[in-house]
């Protein structure tokens, strides 16, 4: 069996998969599924490593497509084989898709409701905190073992997040750059 | 030509999936430009709302696309333009998963993932920043992402739902008061 799901990671079933991206689709409210999925899967299953889990996300974010989706693909398939995939991808996107259009068709009613704006920017604002703070424990978790990674990890954020320059092209670089670091220190 | 509607949905959203890269606004601008000015699926103001519904509603905001093809064709579109969307890039994401997880036992997979790694932390804290400044956001919207930044970082075993919604509880409260 020359799969490349994770040997320790086997007794991960189906219906877990399941139900974490169903509740990883439902509940991110205002965005931040990176994070919520970095907390159910990383923070409290280790199902993956911190290192695991980012690489496949800067995997998920050079790749064309949505990176929540990307890095759910990974995570299911690293779990249970092709068929944890299919039900990762699915899972996150399925429930929420019915509730989407559900909210759409009620949209001019709520709309009307001044509290309710409010209500779900402040979710928003929360939600972004959140995804910060994920950046931030890993930050942690990789400075822990090494110093080299802090470098890298500004450089990232001034050029992407201050600097706006587009995403693909620094993440090529700057993964380039990882990839010649890491291979040196050994 | 009303049976065309899918074939549309198709060509538009199957090449977006392929080829907008790293996500985000640009992705957004590629829709509404189809959506609005080159298909007349949805008004402009159908689609703001459409987005700021996406945005708020739990799931990825690439669901924008569902509304899409829901306002297109009705659940029919919905399906298709989501399909058009995610299968795409997912089926390529899937090899390239493949090729990267055989690896897995080598020592150098390790070390490509060690050296991939802060590239995706870099990117993690980017985008909090780039979307707190994208979101026309107030020192008040500023202030509650900090607080719950702090929170999540002190707590991390907490309920997220607790945080996010104590969030938008206070926001509303202090709308109601000021």
């Amino acid at each position: 069996m020359q799969t490349g799901a994770r040997r320790d990671a086997t007794d991960v079933s189906l219906l877990q998969i399941l139900l974490l991206f169903t509740g990883v689709g439902l509940r991110s409210f205002g965005g931040g599924l990176s994070a919520w999925i970095y907390r159910e899967v990383v923070a409290r299953r280790g199902w993956l490593k911190d290192s695991e889990f980012l690489g496949a996300l800067t995997l998920g974010q050079i790749l064309p497509g949505s990176n929540v989706v990307n890095l759910s693909i990974y995570v299911g398939y690293r779990t249970k084989g092709a068929i944890g995939g299919v039900v990762a991808v699915s899972s996150l996107l399925v429930p929420p898709m019915v509730m989407i259009v559900m909210v759409a068709t009620v949209f001019h009613q709520l709309a009307q409701l001044v509290w309710l704006h409010r209500f779900l920017e402040g979710v928003a604002a929360a939600a972004i905190g959140m995804t910060a703070s994920v950046g931030f424990r890993t930050a942690r978790a990789l400075l822990a073992e090494q110093r080299w990674p802090l470098l890298l990890i500004v450089a990232v954020f001034v050029a992407v997040g201050v600097m706006r320059l587009p995403l693909v092209p620094v993440a090529i670089v700057a993964g380039a750059v990882g990839l010649i670091i890491a291979s040196r220190r050994g | 030509m009303r049976d065309n509607v899918y074939l549309q949905l198709i060509t538009v959203f199957v090449p977006i999936s392929l080829l907008s890269l790293g996500g985000g606004q640009r992705i957004v601008t590629d829709i509404n430009q189809q959506a609005v000015a080159i298909h007349g699926w949805v008004t402009q103001a159908d689609f703001v709302d459409l987005f700021a519904i996406s945005k708020a509603a739990p799931g990825p905001g690439t669901l924008l696309t569902t509304l899409i093809g829901w306002k297109a064709s009705g659940w029919p579109g919905a399906v298709v333009a989501s399909l058009a969307l995610f299968v795409p890039s997912s089926v390529l994401t899937y090899g390239a998963t493949l090729a990267w997880a055989r690896h897995d036992q080598h020592a150098w997979h390790r070390t490509a993932a060690r050296g991939l790694a802060p590239v995706a932390t870099g990117l993690i804290l980017a985008s909090a920043f780039s979307v707190l400044r994208l979101s026309s956001a107030t020192w008040m919207v500023w202030g509650l992402a900090a607080i719950a930044l702090v929170v999540f970082v002190a707590r991390p075993k907490m309920n997220p739902l607790t945080v996010l919604f104590a969030a938008g509880l206070l926001y509303a409260g202090l709308g109601v008061m000021f």
